[in-house]
């Protein structure tokens, strides 16, 4: 009978733990309230500072993206998709590396002592009255519903932002690879997701996406399901904190309606 | 039921809850740990190659259903707990290219070998010691012993106090001094001789892999490579090199490869790429770039030591246009 009891207690603890890993939670869909424009894409980046009796750096994305594409620092500086990931020290900034490979006082300030500030500024720092220079006269960048509320690709195809493509290579030109994906949703009532290259390789590199988040064989990409997406894997490594945010749903599929 | 797995394992049943080495299977680096749990025993396959996810087989000894459960619930762990759809974090540039060695290291009780490419890539060519010496490119491929080494074959061709320094060194004023840590130093904090930050910042930057320029930096005169060592190389004559070609990618509007023999040979030679890896006959053996991911073809050395294959444009630059 003892030996009956452990069987059917294993069993019911093996359905459970399918309930449990097949059907993750609806409550995904509750999306965390996105920040002000002028805070979204801002990373906080505390590996060492605190520690060491500096302030946090906040860094905007806004700040950079209108003058460098998502490749030169996530790319070829290795910047990590996950703040503190990137393991950035001072020392590694003296040699060139990360943040130090501009801010080396010839193309853009230095890590110098009169300069700390500029960039530890601290969690409380407010930088909307820079960012409201964006769409005023001098940027005249436009409108977008979502995120910062910039339009950052119509920007960047009107030719109203130059982001460099690559520092250490001027040469090198974004790969004209114009081929549109049709990615057909798991829910029947979902209409189907286009992705298109083109409007992501002036910004990023092959190597950004590929192989490591998306397979290069079509349909070999294991898990690429929304709720995986919710979870800040896939098209949600960028599409959470810093470009298009995921609540404007038919911006990826395009035959939604807008809600 | 038994498994059949579990005669090869001697060791563990000694050791219960302590992962350790169990059937190191070396080729592509691939490894196999055994954790024992009472009576499950959890086998962990795992890759050297970090786009792969490790397998996990759990095997209970006496019971058949709960075998098969806990086969059935591993492959669910296996398929939820491990990184899919995220970037993978690159090694540090000073980490780049460094190969662990431990083929008989932690059996008997040493920390296992570091070695880093970017110190020997600074003074000798590739081909000396993957031709020459005879070094596998897969890391535990070579199965190098201690034996070996004092006998002068592998790293004690050059490791023998001539050319460079020797496992143990006599010295005048505090007699035998062993030098054993300088090689055999995985986790441990080591200050070497060579200081990776203070070479690099001497050398022409690139922005991958070890962030060294090499070609350039050859061409410029700041490293000069050793391809030839007494004894062990035999003279030859240079061959007349082949001209650049191009090879076409199987995606329409991918960019043409451009294949440059003439800065493979110079530190390769033939042997090391020919037959094995590529046969000599042109377009006979097919390729895919998954294939050149999983570490084959041009794989074998890109990526692992060489440019990695990240650097798409810096082979696809022919554009189709």
């Amino acid at each position: 009978m003892g030996k009956i009891a452990t069987k059917s207690t294993q069993v019911l603890l093996g359905l459970l733990g399918i309930i449990i890993t097949v059907f993750p939670c609806e409550a995904y869909f509750n999306l965390p309230p996105l920040p002000t424009a002028d805070k979204y894409g801002d990373v906080v980046m505390d590996q060492c500072a605190t520690a060491q009796g500096q302030k946090a750096v906040v860094f905007s994305h806004w700040s950079h993206r209108t003058r460098f594409s998502c490749r030169v620092c996530h790319f070829e500086l290795d910047f990590a998709f996950v703040a503190g990931q990137s393991d950035i020290n001072e020392e590694d900034m003296l040699d060139g590396d990360f943040c130090g490979a501009c801010h080396d006082g010839s193309q853009a300030f230095g890590v110098t002592k009169q300069n700390c500030e500029k960039c530890h500024t601290g969690n409380d720092i407010d930088r909307s009255k820079q960012f409201a220079q964006l769409q005023d006269k001098l940027w005249k960048l436009p409108q977008g519903q979502y995120g910062n509320n910039i339009n950052w690709t119509l920007a960047q195809q009107q030719g109203l932002i130059d982001p460099k493509y690559s520092m250490f290579r001027p040469q090198e030109k974004p790969l004209a690879f114009a081929k549109a994906l049709v990615l057909d949703a798991e829910w029947s009532w979902v209409s189907p997701a286009v992705f298109n290259h083109d409007t992501h390789t002036p910004w990023l590199d092959c190597a950004n996406c590929h192989p490591s988040i998306f397979n290069i064989k079509k349909k070999t990409t294991k898990h690429f399901r929304m709720v995986y997406i919710l979870e800040k894997k896939f098209c949600g490594v960028c599409h959470f904190a810093v470009s298009l945010p995921i609540d404007d749903c038919s911006a990826c599929h395009p035959d939604m309606r807008k809600h | 039921m038994r498994s059949p797995v579990l005669r090869f394992c001697p060791v563990c049943q000694k050791r219960p809850l302590v992962l350790h080495k169990f059937l190191p299977k070396r080729r592509f680096g691939t490894m196999l740990y055994c954790v024992r749990l009472g009576r499950i025993k959890i086998f962990i396959l795992a890759t050297a190659n970090h786009n792969a996810q490790p397998i996990i087989i759990l095997i209970v000894e006496t019971n058949m259903i709960r075998t098969a459960l806990f086969i059935f619930l591993s492959l669910l762990i296996t398929s939820q707990s491990f990184a899919f759809g995220e970037k993978v974090k690159r090694p540090k540039a000073r980490d780049f290219g460094n190969v662990v060695i431990n083929n008989y290291s932690e059996e008997n009780k040493e920390f296992a070998v570091v070695f880093p490419h970017w110190l020997h890539r600074a003074k000798y060519s590739c081909r000396l010691c993957h031709v020459d010496i005879g070094f596998a490119m897969h890391a535990g491929d070579t199965d190098i012993t201690e034996q070996d080494n004092n006998a002068g074959l592998f790293c004690g061709t050059c490791h023998n106090n001539k050319i460079a320094f020797g496992s143990v060194v006599n010295s005048k004023f505090h007699g035998k001094i062993n030098q054993c840590d300088r090689c055999h130093s995985q986790g441990q904090n080591v200050t070497f001789k060579n200081s990776f930050r203070e070479f690099r910042n001497t050398m022409p930057r690139e922005r991958f892999g070890n962030g060294i320029d090499w070609m350039t930096a050859e061409e410029q005169g700041k490293i000069k490579l050793i391809d030839f060592l007494e004894e062990v190389s035999f003279p030859r004559k240079q061959m007349e090199r082949q001209a650049d070609f191009k090879l076409v990618a199987t995606i329409e509007q991918m960019p043409k490869i451009i294949f440059s023999h003439e800065k493979h040979a110079k530190w390769n030679g033939c042997e090391t790429c020919h037959p094995e890896i590529f046969p000599v006959k042109k377009g006979s053996q097919p390729y895919t770039m998954q294939q050149i991911f999983d570490g084959q073809f041009c794989g074998a050395c890109h990526d692992k030591v060489a440019f990695p294959n990240i650097d798409c444009q810096r082979c696809h630059f022919d554009s189709v246009h």
